[in-house]
C-alpha cells in the first residue's frame, strides 16, 4: 500500500507541478518567518528584558576587587545613597545578566567562560540618572545602559516581536487551509475514482494515501526552503549587528527541527483532518 | 451466500423494493429480471452495500451487510465481484493498470497483479489494448475491461449489473459462457438484465421483479 501511495502520490504532484510548488512557498514563507522572528526574539531578549527594568542601573565592579572591599564599597553606597537598593548578582546569573547588560562583552563572556567575569550589582533607583556618578568611582569599570531609549528599544523590540509572531500564527493558519482547500480540490477532482475505488474495495488508507503523500512533499520542501531561508536571514543580521559591535543572531538546532516539523506537520495535518472528514461524507 | 428478509426499500417515500424475501445459495447461477424501475439495480446495491434498506435484513456471505460499519465495507466489497452497468473505469488508468490497480487493493504483488490481469485480458481477447485508455475503447470493450476487473482476484460472489447492455448478441452470448463458466468453478452468480434473449439462452433459476416484488422466482424458462 506504501508504494500504492507513493505511485499515485507521485501522479497527483506531476499533474500539479505547480500548485504544488505554489503550496510549498506558501507554506515556506511563514514558516521561515516564524522561525525567524524566534530567533530574532532570542536575540533581542535582553533588550526586551530590561525594558521593564527601566529604573534598574547594571554597575560593573572592578574584577580584582576582594570580598571585604566589595562589601564596604557596598555598604558605603548604601549609607551615600538610601534611595538605591543595591543586589549583587549571583554567580550562577553572571554570564547571562551581564550579557543582557553589556552585550559588547561577548568577547570577554566567551573567551573566559565565565572563570573571570567581573561582579556585577544592579542598583534600583527611581532616578537611573543619578547612578552615572558611580562611572568615577575607581571600583567600578562602567556603569549600564540608562537612557529612556533603553526602554523604548525595549518596546518596540517586544511591538515587533508580537507583531511579527502574529503574522507568522495567521500565515501559517492560511497556509494550513491552503494545503486543506488544495486537498479538498483534488478529492473534487477525483470524485468519480475515489467512489469506484471504494466500490471495488479499497480501504480508506489506500484512498488517502496519494493525497497525503502529496502534501507531504510540498510541505517537505516548504521545510527546506525555509530552513535555508531563515539559515540567509539570521546570517545576514548578524553581518549587519556585527558592524556595529552586538552579539551574531545564532541559529537554534531546536528551531531548525521545528521548522522542519512544522513544513511536515502542518500540511499534513490539514490533509488528515480534510480527508477524514471527506471518508465520513463522500461515501457513494 | 445471500439472504434478504423482509427487505423494503425506499427513496422519498418511493417504494422501490417492498417486503422481499429471497436466498441465493454458494455457487447458484441467478438472472434477476424485470422491467425498468423493477428495482434490479437497486437489489444489487444492497447487495454489495452501496445502499442500506430502509428496512428488513441483508445477509452476504454469512454477514449481515445491511448496518455494515465504514471500516467493515472494504472487506466485504473485496469478496464481491460487481460488474456496473456504466463500467466505473478509471479514465487516466491504462486497460491494464484498471485490473492491477484493483488486484492491489487485494494485497497482490506488482508482478503477479500484472501477470494476472493480463491473463484475463487475454482471455477476454483484450490483451491487445492492455496499453489503451479507456475513452480509446468501444462501449463493448470497456463493458469486457469492467468484466475482467470484476473476474480478476476471483471473488466467491460475481453481481452483474445489465453487463450485456453495451455489448452485441456475439459478445453477449461470449460473456454469458464466461460467466458460467466462473459459475462451473464455484463462484455464485447474480446477473441482473431485462435482455430476454440472454435469459432464454441457458436454463438457470430467474428471479423476476416487478414493482418492488417478487413476481416469479424459478427456472427459467418456466
Amino acid at each position: 500500500m506504501i508504494r500504492h501511495a507513493l505511485a499515485e502520490g507521485w501522479l497527483l504532484l506531476r499533474h500539479r507541478g505547480l500548485v504544488s510548488l505554489f503550496l510549498a512557498l506558501a507554506l515556506a514563507i511563514p514558516i521561515g518567518l516564524a522561525g525567524v522572528t524566534f530567533s530574532v526574539m532570542r536575540w533581542l531578549e535582553p533588550a526586551v528584558g530590561t525594558a521593564d527594568r527601566a529604573n534598574v542601573v547594571a554597575v560593573l565592579l572592578h574584577p580584582h576587587m576582594g570580598d571585604d572591599q566589595r562589601a564596604t564599597w557596598l555598604e558605603g553606597q548604601r549609607r551615600e545613597h538610601p534611595e538605591w537598593r543595591l543586589e549583587v548578582v549571583a554567580p550562577e546569573q553572571l554570564a547571562r545578566r551581564l550579557g543582557h547588560w553589556f552585550p559588547y562583552l561577548k568577547d570577554l563572556l566567551e573567551r573566559d567562560g565565565g572563570a573571570m567575569l567581573p561582579p556585577l550589582v544592579e542598583i534600583t533607583t527611581s532616578d537611573p540618572e543619578s547612578v552615572a556618578v558611580l562611572e568615577r568611582s575607581p571600583a567600578v569599570i562602567a556603569v549600564g545602559p540608562r537612557t529612556p531609549l533603553r526602554s523604548l528599544l525595549g518596546r518596540v523590540s517586544r511591538g515587533l516581536g508580537l507583531a511579527l509572531g502574529a503574522a507568522s500564527a495567521v500565515l501559517l493558519i492560511s497556509a494550513a487551509l491552503l494545503a486543506a482547500v488544495w486537498v479538498h480540490l483534488e478529492l473534487y477532482r477525483h470524485a468519480d475514482e475515489i467512489t469506484i475505488m471504494r466500490l471495488v474495495g479499497a480501504t480508506e488508507s489506500a484512498i488517502r494515501g496519494p493525497f497525503l503523500v502529496a502534501t507531504v512533499a510540498p510541505g517537505l520542501v516548504a521545510g527546506g526552503l525555509a530552513l535555508l531561508g531563515t539559515t540567509a536571514v539570521l546570517d545576514g543580521l548578524s553581518r549587519l549587528a556585527e558592524v556595529v559591535g552586538l552579539p551574531a543572531l545564532t541559529v537554534s538546532p531546536a528551531v531548525l527541527a521545528a521548522q522542519a516539523g512544522a513544513g511536515l506537520v502542518l500540511p499534513l495535518g490539514a490533509a488528515a483532518v480534510t480527508l477524514m472528514r471527506h471518508a465520513a461524507v463522500g461515501e457513494e | 451466500m445471500i439472504r434478504l428478509r423482509s427487505v423494503h426499500k425506499e427513496y422519498d417515500g418511493r417504494k422501490v423494493l417492498r417486503d422481499l424475501d429471497l436466498q441465493v445459495d454458494a455457487g447458484e447461477f441467478v438472472f434477476v429480471t424485470g422491467p425498468s424501475g423493477a428495482g434490479k439495480t437497486t437489489l444489487l446495491r444492497l447487495l454489495y452495500a452501496a445502499e442500506r434498506p430502509t428496512s428488513g435484513e441483508v445477509w452476504v456471505g454469512g454477514e449481515r451487510v445491511d448496518g455494515i460499519s465504514r471500516a467493515r465495507l472494504p472487506a466485504l466489497r473485496r469478496r464481491i465481484g460487481v460488474i456496473f452497468q456504466d463500467f466505473k473505469l478509471l479514465r487516466r488508468k491504462t486497460v491494464l493498470e484498471n485490473i492491477t490497480f484493483v488486484l492491489r487493493f487485494h494485497g497482490v504483488a506488482p508482478r503477479e497483479a500484472h501477470r494476472r490481469a493480463y491473463l484475463v485480458l487475454k482471455r477476454l481477447g483484450l490483451h491487445h489494448r492492455q496499453s489503451a485508455l479507456p475513452d480509446a475503447l468501444s462501449g463493448g470493450e470497456q463493458q469486457r475491461v469492467a468484466i475482467a476487473r470484476a473476474l480478476a482476484y476471483q471473488p466467491r460472489l460475481i453481481l452483474a449489473d445489465e453487463p450485456t447492455g453495451n455489448l452485441d448478441a456475439d459478445l453477449a452470448g461470449e460473456l454469458l459462457s464466461l460467466l458460467c463458466d466462473i459459475n462451473y468453478q464455484g463462484a455464485t452468480v447474480v446477473l441482473a438484465t431485462h435482455d430476454n434473449g440472454l435469459l432464454e439462452s441457458i436454463p438457470a433459476r430467474a428471479i423476476v421483479l416487478h414493482g418492488g416484488g417478487i413476481n416469479y422466482d424459478g427456472v427459467w424458462p418456466p
